[in-house]
């Protein structure tokens, strides 16, 4: 496949609080609550002029582990905004907790306040804990949610569209602010959902905060070929990576989008090291400080995937035939697709094997050195795989510091990646400037 | 007994400059001159929508609070979050967000929402009775004060010379199941430190009076007069005694729109220009007769307003507290006629317009202070090089305040609870509260 020279990675950064950097004696022990930590892993993410941050949000408290993220994404995308420059600021927001009013009201602030440098990543939230904190007893079913999701994206784009050009005056001499004739309600009503706008501010510099999306399911690819700039994905090997890559990129076409507009990026694990024995050592140590896994490993996996302990034979291999077809209100499509490929790929495994190798499925993960990460980013860059990817350090932000360190010059030398930014907006970044239709 | 010290809060509205509901340098510097001014706190109004006029608030409330905090190291920072918008997990999330940003400093100043255009943008045609929107607010102090507290101290152990360990059993759900909200909890991260955000809400009718009484930690009041300011002071005090609570820890906050002049001279000449400035009297009069809720042709220039004209308030859209303020406006002023009334503009918009030199503000600021009609003030300035400029106040009144010894002249406290001496109640112990 021919690369064109202006082609680039795009490189995001999953900014989660978890891994295991939160141990260390006066380091960022507090990392999920404290703004510190996501303001310096940030700027450690524009030192390595890396496109964007990326925040990944739940609304609930995993009731194991530490947690992921606690401080609320509106406060923590602005906390990062404030404290860089150049670097994008996209973040999570629930379409089934969040009305599109205040979806729009916040990404076009942060949009000003970043100056032109915000986005958000549309989710629908499927982890029955958030529901019962914003008074669901059962989730709704994933259509219905994707059926409001798309209500949602609509209106918020329209708001973020009730300003046309010239709206805002401010005219010092006459004290005229607005020109009220450019600014013009929407009246939206839809089947869930019904806004009169406008929105109570214009545009920022960009035009409109990118929109991303994590589209595994058929409704998350609609929604993502429609609207979205960039699609999160979870993709363990290349060939169905390239047919998701395809898929998404013809879906978009169908919508009347060119293919460039919409960046694919799948999300990686990544543990570094300068040989592969360091990334290795790392990983083992990681491991040691998360403490023994307690209680019975096949257990675990089984919950992990869903089944009954008491169906599985340790010392057999998995029986495929247990996994229960996706799509139901709690599943993550993409991610049992996922656990599905996985599953096939090592059935010479046995069950007892499988859960000593971890979590099944979900994203991909290389444990090795910055020339192994580089030779595989450019391989699924260059064969129709991927625009670029996010970065799942395993622990922040000492992950980061590696990434940025090592990996980052190798991509660079190879001509794949930015050595300055060269944009000021995050659409520029992207390559897909807002045009007004 | 702790000192008794003025509270000054500065009514952050977007106004210094056209661009700046949409510049967040504009908040950061106008918040670092009021704490230059030692003020206890910078107040953010909120509007969901476009109004008319010159837009005063556009940035998203909970985005510019974290703005202020991040530009600011000692003022608080109070934000409007309606409680008919929003649902509390939310709620509690951000300020519990804030709090640790700003270290202790931010307070949520609770309202429901009752102007249609923004319930339109929120889905609502039309909005909630009053009486519901009233329950809804209730339940949603008590949700968010529960998850504020679903954490216990120490969830995170960090001793030097060994790794920081997470204990997971430091929080436990809430299970609320109310008439208006379910939730489950615990809310997904601690508290800052011991202390939680201040609650504030602006008062008015008697259901407003009873629940600020009960819940909230300070009060805004739309007051016109010392005689009136005074006794609705008495009211809410006594009434928070009632709710066994000590009523120093309930403070009470008037709106003021100081417009200060370097002496008694020109305040009086600026006072005439603003008469003379009515260059259509019939406009005037029209947006006169709107704002008291009747008809333009039933008042005549020179003659006192027919105060039996009035329509009653509006039980379900309608401020009881700002339509109390224009009765007692219009009462306090039937000696004069329609003409004059028209002259004392922002006096008009419920809170109290008052221009004098420096000296004659502070004399009339510790007046209310020392008699008791206010704890402290919810400050209307704009920026310079506007007449009666926050910088004015903090150049000229400040030190005035000071020295007759009402106003600190440091911050001693670190954050906003124990500046509002106001400590943290728990969730239970409010509930336990009968009148």
């Amino acid at each position: 496949m021919h690369v064109l020279p202006e082609r680039q990675l795009h490189l995001a950064v999953n900014v989660l609080a978890s891994g295991i950097d939160w141990r260390r004696s006066g380091g960022f022990t507090k990392a999920f609550f404290d703004p510190a930590f996501y303001a310096s892993v940030a700027q450690t993410a524009e030192r390595g002029m890396l496109d964007t941050a990326f925040l990944a949000d739940n609304s609930f408290l995993h009731p194991e582990g530490y947690p992921n993220s606690g401080l609320d994404p509106v406060v923590t995308l602005a906390a990062m905004a404030q404290a860089t420059s150049k670097i994008g600021v996209v973040g999570s927001y629930s379409t089934t907790f969040h009305q599109p009013y205040s979806i729009a009201r916040v990404f076009a602030s942060l949009d000003h306040l970043s100056n032109g440098r915000a986005g958000w990543n549309v989710v629908t939230s499927r982890n029955k804990p958030e529901g019962l904190n914003y008074g669901f007893s059962e989730l709704p079913s994933r259509h219905a949610r994707y059926g409001r999701a798309v209500e949602t994206v609509e209106i918020v784009t329209q708001l973020w569209d009730s300003w046309q050009p010239g709206a805002l005056v401010l005219d010092t001499a006459s004290g005229i602010a607005l020109n009220r004739t450019l600014i013009k309600p929407i009246d939206y009503v839809g089947e869930y959902l019904s806004c009169a706008g406008p929105l109570q501010l214009p545009p920022s510099r960009q035009g409109r905060p990118l929109i991303t999306q994590a589209g595994g399911s058929d409704d998350g690819i609609q929604l993502a070929a429609r609207f979205a700039d960039g699609v999160f994905t979870t993709s363990l090997y290349i060939e169905p990576a390239r047919e998701y890559y395809t898929k998404l990129k013809t879906t978009a076409a169908r919508y009347g989008r060119s293919p460039g507009q919409v960046a694919v990026l799948p999300g990686i694990g990544l543990v570094i090291g300068a040989t592969e024995q360091e990334a290795r050592r790392r990983a083992a140590e990681h491991a040691s400080l998360n403490g023994a896994p307690t209680g019975d490993p096949v257990a675990q996996f089984a919950r992990m995937i869903g089944v009954n302990p008491q169906d599985l034979d340790p010392d057999k291999p998995f029986p495929l035939e247990l996994l229960k077809p996706t799509g139901d209100t709690y599943s993550s499509v993409g991610f049992d697709t996922s656990t599905r490929l996985y599953l096939e790929r090592n059935r010479e495994l046995t069950v007892r094997e499988l859960a000593a190798r971890g979590r099944p499925g979900g994203h991909r993960r290389i444990v090795g050195t910055p020339e192994q990460i580089a030779d595989d980013f450019e391989e699924w860059f260059t064969t129709g795989a991927a625009d670029g990817f996010v970065l799942m350090l395993d622990s922040l932000p000492s992950g980061l510091d590696l990434f940025v360190d090592h990996v980052v010059p190798v991509l660079q030398h190879r001509g794949l990646f930015r050595r300055e930014y060269a944009e000021d907006t995050l659409r520029e970044r992207f390559g897909v400037p807002y045009i007004r239709r | 007994m702790a000192e008794r010290t003025l509270h000054l809060n500065l009514n952050l509205g977007a106004t210094g400059h056209p661009r700046a509901f949409i510049d967040p340098q504009y908040y950061a510097e106008t918040a670092r001159i009021a704490e230059r001014g030692l003020f206890d706190s910078i107040f953010l109004a909120n509007i969901s929508g476009l109004r008319n006029g010159v837009p005063t608030q556009g940035l998203d409330t909970i985005i510019v609070l974290t703005i202020i905090a991040q530009a600011t190291e000692k003022i608080g920072m109070i934000g409007t979050i309606s409680t008919t918008l929003n649902h509390p997990y939310s709620i509690a999330r951000w300020f519990a967000s804030l709090e640790h940003v700003s270290k202790g400093r931010v307070g949520w100043n609770v309202v429901t929402t009752r102007n249609n255009n923004e319930g339109l943008n929120y889905g609502f045609d039309p909005l909630p009775d009053r009486v519901t929107r009233y329950e809804r607010a209730i339940e949603s102090i008590e949700v968010v004060t529960a998850l504020w507290e679903s954490w216990q101290e120490g969830a995170i152990v960090d001793e030097p010379g060994r790794p920081a360990h997470f204990d997971n059993t430091k929080w436990a759900p809430i299970n609320h199941v109310g008439k208006h909200f379910s939730v489950a909890g615990p809310l997904q991260l601690p508290s800052y430190r011991k202390t939680r955000p201040l609650l504030t809400q602006a008062g008015g009718s008697d259901e407003g009076t009873g629940v600020a009484a009960r819940y909230v930690d300070a009060v805004f009041t739309p007051e016109l007069y010392l005689d009136t300011a005074q006794a609705n002071y008495r009211k809410l005090k006594d009434e928070a005694a009632r709710y066994g609570r000590d009523p120093d820890t309930i403070s009470v906050l008037p709106g003021l729109t100081p417009v200060i002049e370097s002496s008694d001279a020109t305040a009086q000449r600026r006072r005439a220009e603003q008469a003379d400035r009515a260059a259509d009297p019939a406009e005037q009069l029209r947006a006169f007769a709107k704002w008291a809720g009747v008809e333009a042709a039933a008042l005549d220039l020179d003659k006192p307003f027919p105060i039996e004209i009035l329509p009653a308030s509006d039980p379900i859209f309608g401020s009881v507290g700002f339509d109390n303020a224009t009765r007692e406006y219009l009462r306090h002023n039937q000696h004069r006629s329609v003409r004059e009334l028209l002259s004392d503009g922002a006096g008009r918009g419920g809170h109290r317009n008052i221009t004098g030199t420096p000296e004659q503000i502070a004399d009339d600021i510790e007046s209310w202070f020392l008699g008791r009609a206010a704890d402290g003030f919810i400050l209307s300035l704009g920026r310079r090089p506007r007449p009666g400029s926050l910088e004015d106040f903090v150049e000229h009144v400040v030190p005035l305040l000071q020295r007759k010894g009402i106003f600190r002249t440091e911050y001693r406290e670190d954050t906003i609870r124990q500046r509002f001496n106001a400590p943290v109640r728990s969730a239970a112990a409010v509930l336990a509260t009968v009148e």
